[in-house]
Protein backbone atom coordinates (compact mmCIF):
# COMPACT_ATOMS: atom_id res chain seq x y z
CA UNK A 1 0.00 0.00 0.00
CA UNK A 2 1.51 2.98 -0.80
CA UNK A 3 -0.39 5.77 1.36
CA UNK A 4 -0.24 5.00 4.61
CA UNK A 5 -3.74 4.95 5.56
CA UNK A 6 -5.63 4.38 8.50
CA UNK A 7 -6.66 0.68 7.74
CA UNK A 8 -2.93 -0.76 6.98
CA UNK A 9 -3.17 -2.06 10.13
CA UNK A 10 -6.29 -4.69 9.20
CA UNK A 11 -4.74 -5.52 5.87
CA UNK A 12 -3.29 -9.31 6.34
CA UNK A 13 0.45 -9.81 5.57
CA UNK A 14 0.03 -11.98 2.30
CA UNK A 15 -1.86 -9.39 0.60
CA UNK A 16 -0.65 -5.87 1.28
CA UNK A 17 -2.39 -4.58 -1.59
CA UNK A 18 -5.81 -3.74 -1.10
CA UNK A 19 -8.44 -4.22 -4.23
CA UNK A 20 -10.19 -0.80 -4.22
CA UNK A 21 -12.74 -1.45 -6.58
CA UNK A 22 -14.14 -3.82 -3.80
CA UNK A 23 -13.12 -2.41 -0.92
CA UNK A 24 -12.91 1.79 -2.01
CA UNK A 25 -12.54 2.49 1.86
CA UNK A 26 -9.26 0.93 1.78
CA UNK A 27 -10.26 -1.77 4.82
CA UNK A 28 -11.21 -5.35 4.62
CA UNK A 29 -13.04 -6.60 6.64
CA UNK A 30 -11.70 -9.81 8.65
CA UNK A 31 -13.69 -12.70 9.11
CA UNK A 32 -14.04 -14.10 12.56
CA UNK A 33 -16.62 -16.53 12.11
CA UNK A 34 -17.90 -19.30 9.66
CA UNK A 35 -21.00 -21.40 10.54
CA UNK A 36 -21.78 -24.22 8.23
CA UNK A 37 -23.87 -27.31 8.19
CA UNK A 38 -23.76 -30.33 6.20
CA UNK A 39 -26.19 -33.55 6.18
CA UNK A 40 -24.43 -36.58 6.29
CA UNK A 41 -27.78 -38.99 5.37
CA UNK A 42 -26.28 -41.32 8.22
CA UNK A 43 -28.02 -42.40 11.70
CA UNK A 44 -25.70 -42.23 14.37
CA UNK A 45 -24.95 -43.57 17.80
CA UNK A 46 -23.97 -40.46 19.86
CA UNK A 47 -22.69 -42.47 22.62
CA UNK A 48 -20.62 -44.88 20.51
CA UNK A 49 -19.17 -41.66 19.36
CA UNK A 50 -18.53 -39.98 22.44
CA UNK A 51 -16.83 -43.20 23.45
CA UNK A 52 -14.83 -43.33 20.66
CA UNK A 53 -13.96 -40.89 19.14
CA UNK A 54 -11.50 -38.44 21.00
CA UNK A 55 -12.59 -34.83 22.21
CA UNK A 56 -16.24 -35.39 22.49
CA UNK A 57 -18.59 -34.27 24.98
CA UNK A 58 -22.23 -36.26 25.08
CA UNK A 59 -24.28 -35.09 27.82
CA UNK A 60 -27.75 -35.80 26.88
CA UNK A 61 -29.48 -34.23 29.49
CA UNK A 62 -28.32 -31.14 28.59
CA UNK A 63 -27.98 -31.30 25.02
CA UNK A 64 -28.92 -33.63 22.39
CA UNK A 65 -25.82 -33.28 20.33
CA UNK A 66 -22.30 -34.74 20.84
CA UNK A 67 -19.85 -31.49 20.30
CA UNK A 68 -16.31 -32.33 19.30
CA UNK A 69 -13.36 -30.21 18.14
CA UNK A 70 -10.45 -30.63 15.91
CA UNK A 71 -7.05 -28.27 16.11
CA UNK A 72 -6.73 -27.90 12.62
CA UNK A 73 -8.32 -26.00 11.23
CA UNK A 74 -9.48 -25.04 14.64
CA UNK A 75 -13.02 -25.86 14.72
CA UNK A 76 -16.29 -27.14 16.47
CA UNK A 77 -18.98 -29.57 15.36
CA UNK A 78 -22.27 -30.20 16.88
CA UNK A 79 -23.58 -33.96 15.61
CA UNK A 80 -26.71 -34.56 15.99
CA UNK A 81 -28.13 -38.25 15.85
CA UNK A 82 -30.36 -37.53 12.28
CA UNK A 83 -26.80 -37.43 10.75
CA UNK A 84 -27.17 -33.44 10.84
CA UNK A 85 -24.01 -31.65 11.09
CA UNK A 86 -22.95 -27.97 12.21
CA UNK A 87 -19.35 -26.65 11.95
CA UNK A 88 -18.19 -23.48 13.94
CA UNK A 89 -15.50 -21.38 14.94
CA UNK A 90 -13.73 -21.69 11.61
CA UNK A 91 -12.25 -18.79 9.43
CA UNK A 92 -12.99 -18.73 6.37
CA UNK A 93 -15.26 -20.77 3.77
CA UNK A 94 -12.67 -23.20 2.66
CA UNK A 95 -11.50 -23.85 6.72
CA UNK A 96 -15.09 -24.77 7.40
CA UNK A 97 -15.46 -26.99 4.39
CA UNK A 98 -12.05 -28.80 5.05
CA UNK A 99 -13.28 -28.98 8.89
CA UNK A 100 -16.50 -30.82 8.35
CA UNK A 101 -14.99 -33.03 6.13
CA UNK A 102 -12.25 -33.90 8.80
CA UNK A 103 -15.55 -34.48 11.37
CA UNK A 104 -17.09 -36.35 8.59
CA UNK A 105 -13.91 -38.69 8.15
CA UNK A 106 -13.64 -39.05 12.13
CA UNK A 107 -17.22 -40.64 11.44
CA UNK A 108 -16.00 -42.65 8.78
CA UNK A 109 -13.79 -44.29 10.84
CA UNK A 110 -15.95 -45.31 13.42
CA UNK A 111 -17.59 -47.40 10.64
CA UNK A 112 -20.97 -45.02 9.76
CA UNK A 113 -21.51 -44.80 6.34
CA UNK A 114 -21.45 -41.00 6.35
CA UNK A 115 -22.15 -38.91 2.93
CA UNK A 116 -21.65 -35.21 2.57
CA UNK A 117 -24.45 -33.81 1.20
CA UNK A 118 -26.30 -30.10 1.69
CA UNK A 119 -22.74 -28.57 2.49
CA UNK A 120 -24.05 -24.65 3.08
CA UNK A 121 -22.75 -21.60 5.04
CA UNK A 122 -25.09 -20.32 7.13
CA UNK A 123 -23.77 -17.41 8.64
CA UNK A 124 -20.57 -15.22 8.37
CA UNK A 125 -18.65 -12.93 11.09
CA UNK A 126 -16.70 -10.47 10.10
CA UNK A 127 -14.95 -7.23 11.99
CA UNK A 128 -12.87 -4.22 11.68
CA UNK A 129 -12.24 -0.97 13.04
CA UNK A 130 -12.62 2.49 11.02
CA UNK A 131 -9.81 4.12 13.77
CA UNK A 132 -12.12 6.95 14.61
CA UNK A 133 -14.58 7.30 17.28
CA UNK A 134 -17.56 7.64 16.16
CA UNK A 135 -21.17 9.55 17.19
CA UNK A 136 -23.29 6.50 17.94
CA UNK A 137 -26.06 8.98 18.73
CA UNK A 138 -26.33 10.88 15.89
CA UNK A 139 -26.26 8.10 13.73
CA UNK A 140 -29.10 6.11 15.49
CA UNK A 141 -31.01 9.51 15.50
CA UNK A 142 -30.46 10.02 11.29
CA UNK A 143 -30.95 6.16 10.84
CA UNK A 144 -33.77 5.56 13.02
CA UNK A 145 -35.44 3.15 11.16
CA UNK A 146 -32.43 0.71 10.79
CA UNK A 147 -31.09 1.48 14.40
CA UNK A 148 -31.57 0.06 17.84
CA UNK A 149 -29.11 2.04 20.43
CA UNK A 150 -29.70 1.47 23.47
CA UNK A 151 -26.51 2.44 25.83
CA UNK A 152 -28.00 0.73 28.89
CA UNK A 153 -28.38 -2.43 27.47
CA UNK A 154 -25.46 -2.66 24.93
CA UNK A 155 -23.07 -0.37 24.60
CA UNK A 156 -23.18 -0.86 20.36
CA UNK A 157 -25.38 0.04 18.15
CA UNK A 158 -27.40 -2.23 16.20
CA UNK A 159 -27.72 -1.05 12.27
CA UNK A 160 -30.02 -3.86 10.80
CA UNK A 161 -28.91 -3.03 6.99
CA UNK A 162 -31.59 -4.38 4.15
CA UNK A 163 -29.51 -4.64 1.28
CA UNK A 164 -27.63 -6.71 1.66
CA UNK A 165 -29.39 -7.96 4.63
CA UNK A 166 -26.55 -7.24 7.11
CA UNK A 167 -26.47 -6.51 11.08
CA UNK A 168 -23.51 -4.53 12.49
CA UNK A 169 -22.73 -3.58 15.59
CA UNK A 170 -21.48 -0.25 15.66
CA UNK A 171 -19.05 0.82 18.83
CA UNK A 172 -18.19 4.23 19.76
CA UNK A 173 -14.53 3.04 19.33
CA UNK A 174 -14.76 2.62 15.62
CA UNK A 175 -14.67 -0.90 15.81
CA UNK A 176 -17.44 -2.81 13.71
CA UNK A 177 -18.87 -6.28 13.48
CA UNK A 178 -20.65 -7.30 10.48
CA UNK A 179 -22.92 -10.32 11.01
CA UNK A 180 -26.07 -12.62 9.95
CA UNK A 181 -24.03 -12.66 5.92
CA UNK A 182 -24.16 -15.83 3.60
CA UNK A 183 -21.55 -14.23 1.60
CA UNK A 184 -18.38 -12.69 2.14
CA UNK A 185 -19.26 -10.37 -0.64
CA UNK A 186 -22.24 -9.35 1.73
CA UNK A 187 -20.21 -8.50 4.35
CA UNK A 188 -17.76 -6.32 1.91
CA UNK A 189 -20.78 -4.44 0.30
CA UNK A 190 -22.54 -3.63 3.95
CA UNK A 191 -19.35 -2.53 4.96
CA UNK A 192 -18.39 -0.10 1.74
CA UNK A 193 -22.18 0.88 2.08
CA UNK A 194 -21.77 1.57 6.25
CA UNK A 195 -18.53 3.68 5.50
CA UNK A 196 -19.34 7.03 4.27
CA UNK A 197 -22.01 7.26 7.01
CA UNK A 198 -19.61 6.94 9.98
CA UNK A 199 -17.34 9.07 8.19
CA UNK A 200 -20.24 11.61 8.55
CA UNK A 201 -20.54 10.42 12.04
CA UNK A 202 -17.00 10.97 12.94
CA UNK A 203 -16.45 12.60 16.75
CA UNK A 204 -15.01 15.48 17.15
CA UNK A 205 -16.48 17.33 13.83
CA UNK A 206 -16.43 16.26 10.15
CA UNK A 207 -13.64 18.52 9.62
CA UNK A 208 -10.80 15.88 9.67
CA UNK A 209 -13.02 13.24 8.08
CA UNK A 210 -10.57 11.82 4.54
CA UNK A 211 -12.07 11.71 1.12
CA UNK A 212 -15.50 13.40 2.62
CA UNK A 213 -18.11 13.94 -0.50
CA UNK A 214 -18.38 17.34 -1.93
CA UNK A 215 -21.46 17.37 -0.74
CA UNK A 216 -20.92 17.35 2.47
CA UNK A 217 -18.44 20.14 2.56
CA UNK A 218 -20.90 22.68 1.03
CA UNK A 219 -23.08 21.51 3.80
CA UNK A 220 -20.13 23.17 6.05
CA UNK A 221 -19.24 25.31 4.50
CA UNK A 222 -23.13 26.41 4.84
CA UNK A 223 -23.31 26.15 8.43
CA UNK A 224 -20.19 28.07 8.91
CA UNK A 225 -22.19 30.96 7.01
CA UNK A 226 -25.15 30.79 9.18
CA UNK A 227 -24.57 30.41 13.00
CA UNK A 228 -27.96 29.32 13.60
CA UNK A 229 -28.14 25.75 11.82
CA UNK A 230 -32.05 25.47 10.25
CA UNK A 231 -33.25 21.92 10.37
CA UNK A 232 -34.83 21.18 7.14
CA UNK A 233 -33.48 23.68 5.12
CA UNK A 234 -33.32 23.22 1.48
CA UNK A 235 -29.31 22.52 0.64
CA UNK A 236 -28.21 25.75 -1.85
CA UNK A 237 -26.79 25.37 -4.81
CA UNK A 238 -23.51 26.35 -6.19
CA UNK B 1 -18.10 -50.07 41.84
CA UNK B 2 -19.87 -47.49 43.47
CA UNK B 3 -17.87 -43.71 43.79
CA UNK B 4 -17.87 -44.01 47.67
CA UNK B 5 -15.85 -47.67 47.05
CA UNK B 6 -13.27 -45.51 44.51
CA UNK B 7 -10.78 -45.53 47.65
CA UNK B 8 -10.35 -49.09 48.15
CA UNK B 9 -8.24 -49.37 45.17
CA UNK B 10 -5.53 -47.06 47.12
CA UNK B 11 -2.78 -49.30 48.79
CA UNK B 12 -4.18 -48.20 52.08
CA UNK B 13 -7.77 -49.57 50.81
CA UNK B 14 -5.56 -52.72 49.61
CA UNK B 15 -3.65 -53.66 52.64
CA UNK B 16 -7.23 -53.30 54.84
CA UNK B 17 -8.82 -56.17 52.28
CA UNK B 18 -5.90 -58.26 52.30
CA UNK B 19 -6.03 -58.02 56.43
CA UNK B 20 -9.39 -58.38 56.34
CA UNK B 21 -9.37 -61.73 53.80
CA UNK B 22 -6.85 -63.37 55.94
CA UNK B 23 -8.95 -62.89 59.18
CA UNK B 24 -12.23 -64.45 57.55
CA UNK B 25 -9.82 -67.00 55.99
CA UNK B 26 -8.40 -67.91 59.20
CA UNK B 27 -11.93 -67.77 60.79
CA UNK B 28 -11.52 -65.31 62.54
CA UNK B 29 -13.79 -62.91 61.50
CA UNK B 30 -17.52 -63.41 60.17
CA UNK B 31 -17.32 -62.31 56.55
CA UNK B 32 -20.53 -59.94 57.47
CA UNK B 33 -18.08 -58.21 59.84
CA UNK B 34 -15.61 -57.34 57.07
CA UNK B 35 -18.13 -56.31 54.77
CA UNK B 36 -19.26 -53.72 57.48
CA UNK B 37 -15.42 -53.19 58.46
CA UNK B 38 -15.05 -52.14 54.24
CA UNK B 39 -18.20 -49.66 54.56
CA UNK B 40 -16.99 -48.20 57.64
CA UNK B 41 -14.00 -47.33 55.77
CA UNK B 42 -15.30 -46.08 52.53
CA UNK B 43 -16.92 -43.28 54.59
CA UNK B 44 -14.09 -42.51 56.63
CA UNK B 45 -11.63 -42.02 53.85
CA UNK B 46 -14.42 -40.01 52.22
CA UNK B 47 -14.98 -37.68 55.03
CA UNK B 48 -11.15 -37.36 55.74
CA UNK B 49 -10.17 -36.24 52.32
CA UNK B 50 -13.18 -33.52 52.27
CA UNK B 51 -12.77 -32.30 55.78
CA UNK B 52 -9.06 -33.18 57.28
CA UNK B 53 -6.95 -33.24 54.25
CA UNK B 54 -5.51 -29.57 53.93
CA UNK B 55 -3.13 -30.83 51.77
CA UNK B 56 -3.29 -28.99 47.79
CA UNK B 57 -1.89 -29.79 44.27
CA UNK B 58 -2.30 -28.62 40.88
CA UNK B 59 -1.08 -29.47 37.72
CA UNK B 60 -0.30 -28.16 34.24
CA UNK B 61 0.30 -29.69 30.68
CA UNK B 62 -0.44 -30.10 27.53
CA UNK B 63 -4.19 -31.67 26.83
CA UNK B 64 -4.25 -33.45 23.66
CA UNK B 65 -7.75 -36.03 24.61
CA UNK B 66 -10.56 -35.13 26.33
CA UNK B 67 -14.05 -37.07 26.99
CA UNK B 68 -17.09 -36.18 28.66
CA UNK B 69 -19.39 -39.64 28.77
CA UNK B 70 -21.96 -40.69 31.20
CA UNK B 71 -20.76 -38.31 33.64
CA UNK B 72 -17.02 -39.07 33.31
CA UNK B 73 -14.74 -36.77 32.19
CA UNK B 74 -11.42 -38.34 30.46
CA UNK B 75 -8.20 -36.33 29.99
CA UNK B 76 -4.89 -37.56 28.63
CA UNK B 77 -2.42 -34.33 29.04
CA UNK B 78 1.46 -34.77 28.14
CA UNK B 79 4.07 -32.89 29.74
CA UNK B 80 1.86 -32.32 33.08
CA UNK B 81 3.78 -30.95 35.71
CA UNK B 82 1.97 -31.98 39.55
CA UNK B 83 2.75 -29.55 42.22
CA UNK B 84 1.96 -30.90 45.84
CA UNK B 85 2.09 -28.50 48.81
CA UNK B 86 2.03 -30.63 51.87
CA UNK B 87 -0.72 -30.62 54.94
CA UNK B 88 -0.84 -27.60 57.37
CA UNK B 89 0.99 -29.10 60.35
CA UNK B 90 3.12 -31.93 58.63
CA UNK B 91 6.75 -32.01 58.78
CA UNK B 92 7.27 -31.61 55.19
CA UNK B 93 7.63 -28.15 54.21
CA UNK B 94 8.83 -28.42 50.72
CA UNK B 95 6.78 -28.54 48.23
CA UNK B 96 6.94 -31.52 45.65
CA UNK B 97 6.98 -31.29 41.91
CA UNK B 98 6.31 -34.32 39.42
CA UNK B 99 7.09 -34.17 36.02
CA UNK B 100 5.47 -37.00 33.68
CA UNK B 101 5.12 -37.63 30.21
CA UNK B 102 1.50 -38.50 30.03
CA UNK B 103 -1.11 -38.61 32.33
CA UNK B 104 -4.81 -40.04 32.46
CA UNK B 105 -7.25 -38.70 34.49
CA UNK B 106 -10.33 -40.21 34.94
CA UNK B 107 -13.22 -37.80 36.83
CA UNK B 108 -16.18 -38.63 38.31
CA UNK B 109 -19.23 -37.00 39.06
CA UNK B 110 -19.59 -37.95 43.50
CA UNK B 111 -23.11 -37.36 43.50
CA UNK B 112 -24.05 -39.29 40.41
CA UNK B 113 -22.10 -42.61 40.71
CA UNK B 114 -23.86 -44.42 43.37
CA UNK B 115 -27.32 -43.68 40.81
CA UNK B 116 -25.53 -45.45 38.08
CA UNK B 117 -24.92 -48.90 40.00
Amino acid sequence: MADAGPSNAVVPAQEPEVDLSVHPSGIVPQLQNVVATVNLECKLDLKNIALHARNAEYNPKRFAAVIMRIREPKSTALIFHSGKMVCTGTKSEAEARIASRKYAKILQKLSYAVAFKEFKIQNMVGSCDVKFPIRLEGLASTHAVFCSYEPELFPGLIYRMVDPKIVLLIFVSGKVVLTGAKKREDIYRAFEAIYPVLQTFRKGGMIAAPNAPAALLQQQQQQQQQPLPMVGAPARQL
Amino acid sequence: MACSALYRQTKLGLSLVDALDQLVEEGKLPPQLALRILDEYDDVVLETMEEKVTAKGSLKGHLDIYRFCDNVWTFILSNATFRLAPTQGSTRRDEQLVVVDRVKIVVVDQKLAPQKE
